[in-house]
């Protein structure tokens, strides 16, 4: 088998960094589109081989010649699958980094664009190589096992609330919306190919049920191309969950269609009865696909109830159960969708207040993971399949099917934002419509399910998933890329960043419970009238079932509370080694120890640790220096001079037993260590923001925490753990002079202004290591509060 | 339903509490109706028992404080007009009626709401949320299995988070800008149980 390479200078080396990257890659990607032809033309050749190798074998056996010993054999049909795999995904991370290297392109034009010019690139030269391109979107490559991450990744971190609030209004989309697009653009999409009776073409042969069929698998709103399209443009959190929530949901309507659509284009005509069996049938593989998706979420609930003794495998537990969540509802022609999103929706809330802490950020990263790459993966192989897949074009169908595509959806939107609007308290202004309609973008669920017809039953296939195509790439690319811009000429609302703060969870509870008290007394048995009713079931039967121990009772207030605490530790951690902290007392750490409170820290006069005049640092900081050295030489060698009594010493001895101390207490500490979260990146890449959960932190700095600074560690694993509590008995007995209220920072051990110069100079010692080993700290990381107000 | 004409002969006043309050007349007939079922012994006023009776109320956390928003302080009883007043804080934004020009700003306007909800927490009236009656607040939503540190140290934290001046409580003032900080779906403005064509009791 000949070995092809393609061996390829880049004509003239970028000197910055992202251009030498950036051709790094092009490198790579002609290296893999040169070893796919090369998979690709073994594997006919497979079978071919092994009968040749046999009968080699045989030959040998007879003729008993000796052969040389192989030392080094190629041997690449063995491998030959997985390697394949693993080099699309590997083609598919590295075009992620790329993208990232170069900031302005990134920012112009969306990741999926450019990803889907990387397909192309990559089919077009797997092409030219004269090879056959793999089918790459095959159905069922497709929706088992690219799609279902993506889906439980939108599903598992779903906001509830605002989706159920606005349940109604995406329903109304999703369902009445769709049949709507499929209807109208089916339809007209036939009378035009009806018209020019004068000039016969091949569109003539259309029939209105193979129309009906193309114009309910272009209509569905993907939630591929708008997770990926909305990451990026950061709109306001109603828009996003209405368009998102879309998408999701149009799932059940999507197959409904399909399924009755291609069942009937062979007969030629549909009954009002198949109509009528259809709505039923929509009703069932909605209901049925949600109701599937629950009982795996409950089971998963159950299960993580006893995973107490084996928290590695937790993870897992989730995944598996929400994928066999979706293949169960495909295996009855369920909504495989939205059975992944109940799945992820019911399971959560139980699941995260069983698992341990390091369980839920691994789901967490794990599915951000695997959503990325499968994205990723989709928009190339929507390239690859660009190039390779039987084309034929027509322009009156293609154009006239991206016009119909878009009038559809506008006067769609506009027509149902009238109406839902009576309905609504928040009403949906025309901005907000615009951004609805213009958000519809259509993706690789569509071209799958055109790849899915059989080329025998209808004839204008090919047509059909040029078309297909061509309404992908218009709204990917055409829609994709102006969004952003139109969003800000619009001045449509954005994101609001703020973090979600005690006093909004406080208030929105408060609300919650007054609305439906107010609901009670006028008698209305509205919204809230059933929310609370649904809680205080959840909260007497369900929660008992599937929450381990002392968590099911719980408040959710309370459980938001230490999430808040949490967060701030972790932050802290993160961002310079735990000088500056909570203000407040995360309860997971025993609180019996705590004295009780001194009045709010706003008065510097509270802090213990008075500051000191610039010129008495400075001498400190001198005498603290040659101190250190004195300890150094003291320790390493015995030298008759230094036994002359030293005045310098005397005043600091208790520094050195301090020191001592300290460096006792850290080891101490170490050893219990519980590391909390893996460092992220800089938070303004889509990616990131994407990676990045309302749970998160908002401000990770990159700060090295290095071992000479003394971090705090709080275990998370279980509230009140033992660890947590050795960690207060420590610092008590640190702190055993001083009364000053407990400080949960070891270095600084002692705390009380009895001793200012000593507390000091351990602040500056210690301000003297950090400045050794970190970049330096932040202006106000020098304010030493104590830990309790 | 009835000819509303004659229902409304009933109601005192009717036309002036349709300008004071923005309600039309379905919504005011509704409210009369309901009334009147709640006034069991039918004096035309209402007392705080009439309004225990109500079943889903004792079972609400903040219930008490809810029927005690009606009373005016020192009054024992809630005819109509007051009953439609406090109600009248919770109709929509969008539908306002009539304005007279002698009002400053319609009763349901978001400013009204909220300070509703802060009347709510501030039981003594002094203008301020103060610790006390934060804690008293939580401990009323928390119930008991929550210990006496947590509550602390959560009231703890919603005090530093909100209070601008430093004063140990949260006036009304600061109370709007924490809601304002993030525009959550669930503020007052956005309740109306009063929609004539949703389902009754």
């Amino acid at each position: 088998m000949p070995s092809r390479t393609c061996s390829h200078s880049p004509s003239g080396f970028g000197k910055s960094l992202p251009e030498q990257g950036l051709l790094l890659l092009v490198v790579l990607v002609l290296l893999e589109g040169s070893v796919l032809p090369l998979g690709a033309a073994s594997s006919p050749d497979v079978s071919h081989q092994d009968d040749s190798h046999n009968h080699k074998v045989a030959d040998h056996g007879v003729n008993a010649t000796k052969k040389v010993f192989p030392v080094l054999d190629v041997d690449y049909h063995h491998i030959q699958t997985p390697f394949e795999i693993s080099l699309w995904v590997l083609l598919a991370s590295l075009m992620k980094l790329g993208f990232h290297l170069i900031p302005r392109l990134s920012s112009i034009v969306p990741e999926s664009c450019l990803l889907i010019v990387v397909g192309l690139l990559v089919g077009g030269l797997i092409k030219l190589a004269g090879e056959q391109v793999p089918p790459v979107l095959d159905s069922r490559l497709f929706f088992l096992c690219l799609l279902p991450p993506i889906i439980l990744d939108a599903g598992y971190f779903l906001p509830i609330r605002p989706f159920m609030e606005n349940v109604g209004t995406i329903l109304m989309f999703a369902v009445v919306g769709t049949v709507w697009n499929a209807f109208f653009v089916g339809g007209l999409l036939y009378a035009v190919c009806q018209i020019q009776p004068a000039n016969p073409s091949s569109l003539h042969s259309i029939e209105l049920l193979h129309c009906l069929l193309f114009g309910s698998i272009i209509s569905a709103v993907d939630p591929v191309a708008v997770l990926a399209v909305f990451e990026e443009i950061h709109i306001n959190e109603l828009l996003h969950i209405l368009v998102f929530g879309e998408s999701l949901l149009n799932d059940a309507v999507t197959v409904v269609l399909y399924h009755l659509f291609v069942e009937y284009a062979g007969v030629g005509t549909v009954t009002v009865m198949d109509g009528f069996l259809g709505v039923i049938s929509f009703l069932v593989v909605a209901l049925g696909g949600v109701l599937v998706g629950a009982i795996y979420g409950i089971l998963a609930a159950f299960t993580s109830r006893f995973t107490s003794h084996t928290r590695v495998i937790e993870p897992l537990f989730v995944f598996v159960y929400s994928y066999m969540a979706y293949l169960s509802a495909e295996m009855f022609h369920l909504s495989g969708i939205m059975a992944l999103i109940a799945c992820g929706a019911v399971m959560r809330p139980y699941v995260e207040a069983n698992i341990s802490h390091k369980s839920h950020t691994t789901i967490k990263y794990f599915l951000k993971m695997w959503s990325s790459v499968s994205e990723t993966l989709i928009f190339i192989f929507l390239g690859v399949a660009t190039v390779d897949g039987p084309h034929s074009w027509n322009w009156t169908f293609v154009t006239v099917t991206v016009i119909l595509c878009l009038v559809a959806r506008v006067i769609g939107v506009v027509g149902l934002t009238y109406i839902i609007n009576k309905f609504r308290i928040v009403k949906l202004t025309t901005k907000d419509q615009f951004i609805v309609a213009y958000g519809g973008l259509r993706g690789a669920i569509a071209f799958s399910l055109g790849f899915l017809l059989d080329q025998n039953q209808f004839a204008h296939r090919k047509m059909f998933l040029t078309a297909i195509i061509t309404v992908i790439f218009f709204t990917v690319f055409v829609q994709g890329m102006t969004i952003k811009p139109l969003v800000e000429l619009l001045a449509v609302k954005k994101k609001q960043e703020a973090k979600r703060s005690i006093n909004e969870e406080i208030h929105t509870q408060f609300l919650d419970h007054l609305l439906t008290g107010i609901e009670d007394i006028c008698g209305h048995y509205g919204h809230h009238h059933w929310k609370d009713k649904l809680n205080r079931f959840n909260k007497k039967y369900v929660k008992k079932c599937l929450i381990a121990g002392e968590r099911s009772k719980e408040p959710q207030l309370i459980a938001f509370y230490h999430k808040m605490e949490m967060k701030q530790a972790i932050e802290l951690v993160e961002s310079g080694g735990g000088v500056k902290l909570p203000s407040a007392v995360p309860s997971t750490v025993s609180m019996q120890n705590i004295q009780p409170k001194k009045p709010p820290p706003a008065k510097a006069a509270e802090r213990a640790l008075p500051q000191l005049p610039k010129g008495r640092e400075e001498e400190i900081r001198k005498i603290l220096r040659s101190n250190l050295q004195r300890t150094r030489q003291r320790l390493r060698s015995y030298n008759r001079h230094t036994l002359v009594a030293d005045p310098y010493e005397d005043g600091f001895s208790d520094l050195l037993i301090k020191k001592q101390k300290m460096i006792e207490l850290e080891k101490k500490i170490k050893e219990m260590n519980n590391y909390l979260t893996v460092p992220a990146a800089p938070p303004d890449s889509p990616t990131m923001c994407r990676a990045r959960l309302a749970s998160d932190p908002q401000a990770y700095s990159m700060k090295p925490v290095s071992d000479s600074v003394p971090v705090i560690q709080v275990d998370l694993a279980s509230p009140q753990s033992p660890d947590s509590v050795n960690v207060m008995d420590e610092f008590r007995r640190a702190n055993q002079e001083e009364d000053q209220g407990l400080m949960m920072k070891p270095p600084q051990g002692s705390s009380g202004s009895n001793k200012p110069g000593e507390a000091d100079t351990t602040r500056d010692q210690q301000r003297l290591m950090r400045c050794l080993s970190d970049p330096g700290p932040s202006a106000d990381e020098d304010e030493d509060e104590p830990f309790l107000p | 339903m009835g000819s509303s004409s004659s229902s409304m002969d009933h109601i005192p006043n009717a036309e002036e509490l349709m300008q004071e309050t923005g309600f039309s007349a379905a919504h005011l007939l509704r409210l009369y109706e309901r009334f009147e079922f709640l006034d069991k012994d039918q004096t035309g006023e209402l007392r705080p028992e009439d309004f225990g009776a109500i079943g889903g109320l004792a079972l609400n956390p903040i219930g008490d404080r809810i029927i005690s928003a009606f009373f005016s302080p020192g009054q024992e009883t809630v005819d109509f007009p007051s009953f439609v007043r406090v109600l009248a804080h919770f109709r929509p934004n969008g539908t306002n009626r009539t304005r007279n020009g002698t009002q400053q700003e319609p009763v349901n306007s978001r400013t009204r709401k909220l300070k509703f909800a802060f009347q709510l927490y501030d039981q003594d009236r002094d203008g301020k949320i103060s610790r006390a009656e934060l804690l008293q607040v939580l401990r009323a939503m928390l119930g008991i299995q929550v210990t006496e540190e947590q509550l602390q140290s959560i009231a703890e934290r919603a005090i530093q988070e909100a209070d601008l001046d430093r004063d140990d409580a949260i006036s009304f003032d600061e109370f709007k800008k924490v809601q304002q900080v993030s525009p959550h779906p669930q503020t007052p403005t956005k309740e109306t149980p009063l929609h004539p064509t949703e389902g009754g009791r």
